[in-house]
């Protein structure tokens, strides 16, 4: 190898630039956000179920699962996650229901909080699908495909809320090896993604407008129109903010006249099936991404020490008898 | 009688060594990073509790990446310059592996072979591609996660998936491995060669009469 020593240098340089050059030019917030105004939500209490519920349920019936019976247990385990007979509960996250109102009484006020999938701005479910049927969408949207879900439930334990929800006996794993892996398919809110793509607004923010008017609870629109405007009336009405700085930002922001620890403290206390934790830290970003950027300088690191030992070291292979 | 001959080099066995602990660690916490463990009990083995994390498995499989990536790209750059390229298959190795593999299962003689082995060719490019295709997507993740670079969701899923069946095609080879190495009795003076660096002269002269050759040449 003949490498003349600028030859060398240009090498080295061309490493150590790839390897420091900044590059959060890159990083994808996504497009829109939503406002969620808990003030104004009174949980459609006059009528049977809540509009947005309801709209969303509609909206994505198409989708829901139908699994085949009897559904197999997850072996070695004797359980499995089957919602198909309580399609009709709205009460809770569920296969069959991706928003769903959360009633908490706090000092003596009752709050109606629409609960679904924050859209994070550094989704861990995204990041921790080993089999990529989770991605984020430009629009900021956090999407499951459903034909390609193993149904392992890892996006749940990983969500700082463990929204995903599971249904067994449908999707992909029963054509592998049904008894031994895999457990489903998970469904979430994907923000109505054919809506939002079709330039059109979710379900749920449609149906809530219907309803109330000006004094709509949702409102969707450019990420940083709904980040300023949370901003604008936290300040000017004394309200309280979640969603912005949660798991590293999220693209659902609420706004609340009671601050979000005591509605944290309330859920906590009601041991709640949902939570709403004030302090989310994001962990991808904060312990699991330096840890890459360890394994990209060891790369260089390798690449460099193999050019510098090649180019010191002599070919020899005359030692080889004793 | 009783002379040794010089087989790996200790560069070459620090290489293996590194490749092949790290690589242990990245397939344990790898197959960790599956939605698997919980389900199998393993995380209520005693000790075993902390892999019900999926966080506290991804980083201990980061930090295993720490060695294998540096010991892998060493090992290319370094044998690439030093153009040390007689790991790589040559005309009629495969032929000569079957046979070879066959041998190992007591069906004819073994082909006379050079220092390496047909089959051992054959599969250092099996195991070195899969390496390769695990290693790039690997790095890619985890550009993605520093978000340093974007490609769209369909190549991000693409990707994610490519790393998850290269893994399993990595575990896989990585017990054939084994396998080979464990199970076949002629193979065990390399394992020890592997340690210490050395084989005997007489292991040389049956198993590798090509090499012999060069090297008796080389000493008159």
């Amino acid at each position: 190898m003949n490498l003349s020593r600028r030859q060398f240098f240009k090498v080295l340089s061309g490493i150590a630039a790839l390897a420091l050059s900044p590059k959060d030019g890159l990083s994808y917030k996504g497009k829109f956000a939503t406002l969620i105004d808990i003030t104004r939500c009174d949980g459609c209490n006059d009528e049977p179920i809540p509009r947005c519920v309801k709209a969303c349920r509609e909206e994505n019936k198409h989708r829901f699962p139908e699994p085949k019976k009897p559904i197999m247990p997850y072996w070695p385990r004797k359980t499995y996650e089957d919602w198909s007979d309580k399609r009709d509960k709205i009460d809770t996250l569920t296969p069959y229901n991706w928003l769903f109102i959360q009633k908490v009484e706090i000092e003596g006020k009752t709050l109606y909080i629409p609960r679904r999938c924050m859209h994070c701005d550094t989704p861990p479910c995204v990041k921790g699908c080993p089999f990529g049927a989770l991605s984020k969408q430009p629009e900021g949207n956090t999407v499951i495909d459903h034909s390609i879900c193993f149904g392992g439930a890892k996006c749940r334990d990983i969500c700082p809320w463990h929204i995903p929800q599971r249904q067994a006996g449908v999707g992909i794993y029963l054509k592998l090896m049904p008894k031994f892996a895999g457990g489903g398919v998970m469904y979430k809110c994907d923000l109505c993604d054919a809506r939002i793509k079709r330039g059109e607004e979710p379900a749920c923010v449609i149906a809530c407008r219907e309803r109330l008017k000006d004094r709509t609870v949702y409102k969707f629109g450019h990420r940083e129109e709904i980040y300023a405007e949370a901003r604008r009336r936290a300040e000017k009405e004394g309200l309280y903010i979640y969603g912005d700085t949660q798991n590293g930002g999220t693209s659902t922001l609420y706004l609340s006249a009671i601050s979000f620890e005591k509605i944290e403290a309330k859920l906590k206390e009601l041991k709640a099936r949902f939570q709403m934790p004030v302090k989310v830290r994001n962990l991808y970003k904060e312990e699991i991404n330096p840890l890459g950027v360890a394994v990209l300088s060891a790369g260089a690191m390798g690449i460099l020490t193999g050019v510098v030992g090649a180019l010191a070291g002599k070919k020899q292979d005359d030692k080889e008898v004793l | 009688m009783g002379r040794k001959i010089k087989r790996y080099g200790a560069i070459v066995r620090l290489e293996h060594w590194m490749v092949a602990l790290s690589g242990i660690m990245l397939i344990f916490t790898g197959l960790g990073c599956l939605p698997l463990f919980k389900r199998y009990y393993i995380t209520e083995l005693p000790g075993f509790k902390w892999t019900a994390n999926f966080y506290t498995v991804t980083k201990l499989h980061y930090i295993f990446a720490i060695f294998f990536v540096f010991a892998v790209l060493f090992h290319i750059f370094y044998h690439g310059l030093r153009r040390d390229f007689s790991l790589l298959p040559k005309k009629g190795d495969f032929i000569a592996s079957l046979k070879m593999i066959l041998a190992s299962f007591g069906l004819g003689k073994e082909p006379p072979a050079d220092k390496w082995l047909p089959e051992q060719r054959w599969a250092y490019v099996g195991i070195g591609f899969t390496t390769l295709i695990v290693l790039l997507t690997g790095i890619i993740k985890v550009l993605k996660n520093l978000e340093w670079i974007y490609f769209g969701p369909k190549v991000e899923s693409t990707i994610n998936l490519l790393h998850t069946i290269s893994g399993g095609l990595f575990i896989l080879l990585f017990f054939i491995h084994i396998f080979f190495v464990l199970a076949v009795k002629s193979n065990w003076p390399l394992l020890k060669a592997m340690l210490t660096g050395y084989v005997d002269e007489e292991y040389v002269k049956h198993r590798h009469p090509l090499w012999y050759e060069r090297l008796r040449k080389r000493l008159q």
